[in-house]
């Protein structure tokens, strides 16, 4: 393929990956019930719908809860198995990083089916958000652990020592020498399990319990009925808080997410 | 990292404990007891019954309403691995090679429609193909047609959707694998008289299997398992086997059923999975 040429179908490629998510954002902004080419006018009406919807109002709500204690959860535990990973699994190292990937290579739709059965069969139910909670965290582990082995792989154990020789424990070389060096693996790990929990589905709509809806969800539920701009004004406001996110989490804190 | 420091003993042990248990006994467990659930007996009013029964798996052979389903299922699952493929190389292949400007920005824009949630990905299909979607009603305000083009409720709508769903996951491996392949080979091949072709072709190609392998796995791994996709694209018409097996688990509680259905699709992925592998190892040996 000549330069110009491939250069334009990347951009096609581009167009056709932002295009129905700037759809959903055109949407949310048209005064029409229905989208057309070109839009019939600007409107908040649908963010005033919206906003007055208390049963979408609670599910971000019940999300951004879910999100936040996924979020503590997961990045406790994936920072310590990173930990472990990188400086004391020795010959264990490949076989510990498969384990703590294997969330993120197993088909969702299945783990989710698994741990409902599992949370019946202990007789745990979905009465409480314990079942969500626990697949919640599963999924987004292996990013915290992602995240965090990346900043440690540069770490060198001698820090450690040096610290141990003058007398520093165990707690001590952790909290002084090195959280404050991969705390930026830390901290994007943990707001990527954040804006992944927020976007989970199939998780929780397996194990979610009587009125204990996710954001996801309820979109999903009132798309399966509905087909007003409601939804798009909804899916807009989420975008923009995973945008902020990522942004705050790039621009201010100057961090680099690692997703692979 | 061989000089572990001070610290032996339990101490190590006490981090990765907690991560230990959680896949162990909500990951690991949670699989082995979907396989006991295959077997067990249906029950009446409860999910499941005491006893064991192969009944489950005979259902599933027993009628070709599934066994047609899980075939269409694996046709969608090609054909979204066949497009991504086709569609991402070049732009995998830029991402690798181009200017870095454009990179940047490239790499960016691959990897944005990831943060976004996938209902929201799939709702914003649902605007574009439906029959009151922006290309039926644009079509129809111009004169073009008469009545709505059918686009979404049927395999098209899902390939099309599940296709801008998954592209990433296509371009990424392909990406690092070309990434990882010597320009000065490409060169090489071209000093030597070579075309561009050519090149591509016998250097290029063969060296970025390993991520086109990878790519082609996860693609149709995540095709087949997709759940909300064709399930709001395909609407209660066309159904995968994902859809019917979440829908015989969520709303008529056939657990057991639905294990056998979810197990039978797994397993016949796997084989496709492994048989895939094989093949393009051997193809590309000769």
């Amino acid at each position: 393929m000549s330069k110009p040429f491939l250069t334009l179908y990347c951009l096609i490629i581009y167009a056709f990956l932002l295009a129905p998510i700037a759809v959903v954002v055109i949407a949310s902004f048209n005064s029409g019930a229905f989208l057309t080419f070109p839009p019939q006018g600007f409107s908040f009406r649908w963010y005033v719908v919206f906003f007055n919807n208390e049963v979408f109002m609670r599910a971000i709500r019940t999300s951004l809860w879910i999100a936040a204690v996924t979020m503590v959860i997961s990045g406790i535990i994936g920072t310590m198995a990173a930990m472990f990973h990188v400086q004391y699994a020795g010959r264990l190292k490949e076989a510990v990083r498969v384990a703590m990937l294997a969330p993120l290579l197993l088909p969702e739709v299945l783990t989710a089916i698994a741990l409902l059965f599992f949370v019946y069969s202990v007789g745990i139910g979905t009465q409480t958000m314990f079942g969500m909670i626990v697949g919640h965290v599963l999924i987004t582990l292996p990013f915290v652990f992602i995240n965090v082995s990346a900043s440690m792989e540069s770490y060198d154990p001698s820090w450690s020592m040096a610290a141990q020789s003058l007398g520093a424990g165990r707690f001590t070389r952790f909290r002084r020498i090195m959280l404050p060096l991969i705390k930026p693996g830390v901290i994007g790990g943990c707001l990527f399990a954040f804006i992944i929990s927020f976007d989970i589905f199939t998780i929780s709509f397996m194990l979610k319990g009587v009125g204990m809806s996710t954001l996801p969800i309820q979109l999903f539920d009132y798309l399966r009925t509905n087909f007003t701009p409601e939804a798009a004004a909804v899916s807009t406001c989420s975008i923009v808080l995973t945008m902020a996110v990522v942004i705050i989490s790039e621009k201010v804190l100057g961090l680099r997410i690692h997703r692979f | 990292m061989n000089a572990a420091p001070a610290g032996k003993g339990l101490g190590p042990l006490l981090l990765i404990a907690p991560a230990a248990v959680l896949i162990g006994l909500f990951l690991v467990l949670p699989y082995l007891n979907i396989v006991v659930m295959s077997f067990r007996m249906p029950g009446q009013g409860t999910p499941y019954a005491p006893g064991f029964t192969f009944g489950n798996y005979g259902k599933f052979f027993a009628d070709s309403f599934y066994i047609l389903q899980v075939v269409n299922t694996l046709w969608i699952g090609f054909l979204t691995t066949f497009l991504c493929l086709v569609l991402g190389y070049p732009v995998a292949w830029q991402l690798a090679r181009g200017n870095s400007a454009f990179r940047a920005v490239g790499y960016g824009l691959v990897l944005s429609p990831l943060l976004v949630g996938i209902v929201i990905r799939s709702y914003g299909w649902t605007i574009l193909l439906g029959n009151n979607g922006i290309i039926n009603r644009t079509l129809s305000n111009w004169g073009i047609i008469d009545a709505p083009l059918p686009l979404m409720y049927n395999a098209l709508g899902i390939v099309i959707a599940l296709v801008h769903v998954f592209l990433p996951f296509m371009i990424l491996p392909i990406m690092s694998a070309i990434q990882g392949i010597d320009p000065s080979l490409e060169s090489a091949a071209r000093s030597l008289g070579a075309s561009k072709v050519t090149s591509f072709r016998r250097i290029t190609l063969p060296l970025s299997l390993p991520g086109i392998q990878a790519g082609c796995i996860l693609v149709f791994v995540l095709s087949l398992s997709a759940y909300v996709t064709p399930s709001l694209i395909g609407g209660l018409r066309v159904k995968t086997m994902a859809v019917t097996v979440v829908d015989a688990l969520i709303d008529t509680f056939q657990w057991p059923f639905g294990s056998a259905l979810a197990l039978m699709l797994s397993i016949t992925g796997a084989v496709v999975v492994v048989a895939f592998g094989r093949l393009t190892v051997m193809k590309w040996k000769v």
